[in-house]
């Protein structure tokens, strides 16, 4: 769980860091200027980009641990809670 | 256990009970039935857009009165009703308490779903789920068009009543030996999706009366003829229906909450972020609404502000699938048919979650707007997610209504015609979309590219159409043939069932 947490803040970082960019990208110099247009489709490739990351990455995980974890897989054991109380 | 089927009553003693059990099982029964009148309604569509030109459906008016017919249908009369079903058979039962809070009002909120349902059935309106105005005001053919607005209005006052009722119940009436913190995560669902409705309902109802007004010719609200603006219904109108949304989602969430650590036989991995996430998606569910409307000239800072409102909403789906990813982690599951709909519909909700966040920026909303990717992202939202989870916890509950064990083999074959004819008809919607066909047209240019992907589309709405006739057989053939369920264990995944048989409050 700590690598999914861990690959969860690096993400969260790659998105916060370059809205936080923006915010200062016009600068003190007169004449500088912001184009909205282009800056919006860069941040949605950039969000595309982190989008299919994250959706390979989840989708893996869901399809391997469906794999690993069925009841029938060789290596399945009991879980700890499995005739108690919960 | 309701066991009406070992047990029979005469039918009149369920239709005018107000138990819980009882008022829970009517709502199942009808919205059953409407999910299988709104699904023929999809094939006729499908039927028609096989191939350009008419089909099956003459005209495009008749075109237009069948998916407006089937969007209304589906979402209220089928999908609420079977999440009240759900909430009145376990949330009193979780809370510890004999019944709802209010029985009697509670029959009367179901009451009032069947007269509702005959008006838009008999009126068969023409002006799509949204009403569209200025046409909805100025041409759409009455009376069909009033009867919808009254059956809509009907059905209205009954969500809320029935929210009411869950409120109540599960904040005032909960066992006193339980925190709030300790009721069920499925409680949960139910508590934050009926709070959203006493918020989000009666702006629709506000807009449903301007609507009526206006068409009546009284009023000028929506129409531009007489200075009113069609923009502000689309306000109205979003502001409770994207809130509505999560409304129609968090209590499919809430029943995936209970099938997935049962089957993965390990309890939730983190209960407090499930609320957590309720709530979070509660709030942030009424900050989105204008996303809808970014093509409605709103200015640049606005449609910033509601970008970030929807993206809001991530953080709080991706700790629901998180935490489902968690809690099968390092478990030993066993995918009898209620795990094999969940898991499909966490893979579903994280697809079509993935197309929210695209439609959510402006530059791809632009592109997609109108078109059928609209349609395949909300399908695979109400299919993928709400659908799968509710079919999931149907077959779950399906031991503690009937007594008996529906074919298994059956359900592993539903959900699998079900899942692959979902990812035909929806993700090619997606790419459709991309192509630039518009949503909501009865015929289409012959474009190769638009006919191959219609005719995918349409097989897989086929496909789905066998799987639900696989579904009705093995219901209605299990409830009278089935085998009788082991009370203790239905499923075999150890332990107790976890409302057992004994959990059946008594008629009062």
């Amino acid at each position: 769980m700590k690598g999914i947490v861990g690959l969860f803040l690096v993400l969260a970082v790659m998105v916060i860091v370059p809205a936080v960019e923006y915010a200062f990208a016009a600068g003190d110099e007169p004449g500088e200027y912001l184009d909205r247009r282009v800056i919006i489709w860069n941040l949605f490739f950039r969000m595309m980009t982190i989008a299919f990351v994250v959706g390979a990455v989840v989708s893996g995980t869901m399809i391997w641990q469906v794999w690993r974890f069925r009841e029938s897989h060789p290596k399945a054991k009991p879980t700890p809670y499995e005739g108690t109380d919960w | 256990m309701v066991l009406e089927l070992q047990k029979p009553r005469p039918i009149w003693q369920i239709m005018f009970s107000t138990h819980h059990t009882d008022v829970g099982l009517l709502y199942l029964i009808m919205s059953l039935g409407f999910l299988f009148l709104g699904g023929a309604l999809a094939l006729a569509i499908r039927a028609e857009l096989f191939l350009p030109g008419a089909q099956i459906i003459g005209d495009a008016m008749t075109f237009n009165r069948i998916f407006t017919v089937h969007g209304t249908t589906l979402i209220f009369l089928f999908i609420i009703p079977f999440a009240s079903s759900v909430g009145n058979y376990f949330v009193p039962i979780m809370v510890r308490y004999k019944d709802m809070a209010y029985p009697k009002l509670n029959a009367i909120a179901f009451w009032m779903i069947p007269p509702a349902g005959a008006l838009i059935w008999l009126g068969f309106a023409d002006f799509t789920w949204y009403a569209t105005p200025p046409y909805s005001i100025i041409s759409a053919p009455g009376p069909a068009a009033d009867m919808w607005i009254f059956g809509l209005k009907i059905l209205g006052v009954s969500s809320v009543l029935g929210a009411i009722n869950f409120i109540v119940t599960i904040l005032k009436c909960k066992h006193p030996d339980m925190s709030i913190g300790q009721v069920p995560l499925l409680a949960w669902s139910f508590l934050s999706s009926s709070l959203i409705i006493l918020v989000a309902i009666p702006t629709f109802a506000a807009a449903l009366l301007m609507l009526l007004t206006d068409r009546l010719g009284v009023t000028g609200f929506f129409n531009p003829a007489m200075g009113g603006d069609p923009i502000a219904y689309a306000h109205l109108f979003w502001f409770t229906f994207h809130p509505e949304v999560y409304v129609l989602v968090i209590p499919a969430i809430g029943m995936m909450y209970e099938i997935i650590p049962r089957f993965s036989r390990k309890p939730i991995y983190s209960f407090n972020s499930g609320i957590f996430a309720f709530v979070l998606l509660s709030i942030v569910g009424f900050s989105s609404w204008a996303h809808h409307m970014y093509a409605t000239g709103m200015s640049f800072t606005e449609k910033t502000v509601f970008m970030v409102g929807t993206l809001a909403a991530v953080p709080a789906s991706a700790m629901h699938v998180y935490n489902f990813i968690a809690t099968m982690w390092n478990g030993r599951i066993k995918f009898s048919t209620p795990m094999m709909w969940s898991v499909g519909g966490i893979a579903l909700f994280f697809s079509a979650g993935a197309g929210g966040v695209a439609n959510a920026a402006m530059p791809l909303d632009f592109t997609t707007h109108d078109t059928y990717w609209v349609v395949g992202h909300f399908h695979l939202f109400v299919m993928g997610t709400i659908a799968f989870g509710s079919i999931g916890f149907l077959y779950y509950m399906y031991p503690y209504v009937t007594g008996r064990m529906y074919n298994e083999a059956m359900g592993k074959i539903h959900f699998i015609l079900s899942f692959v004819g979902t990812i035909l008809v929806f993700f090619t919607q997606h790419v459709l979309g991309l192509y630039g066909m518009p949503r909501r047209i009865f015929d289409y240019p012959p474009i190769p590219e638009w006919i191959a992907m219609n005719q995918i589309a349409s097989i897989g709405a086929m496909v789905i159409g066998v799987s639900m006739v696989v579904f009705l057989v093995n219901m209605i053939h299990s409830a009278g043939k089935g085998e009788p369920a082991n009370p203790e264990d239905p499923f075999g995944v150890g332990g107790k069932y976890y409302y057992p048989f004994e959990a059946k409050n008594p008629s009062h």
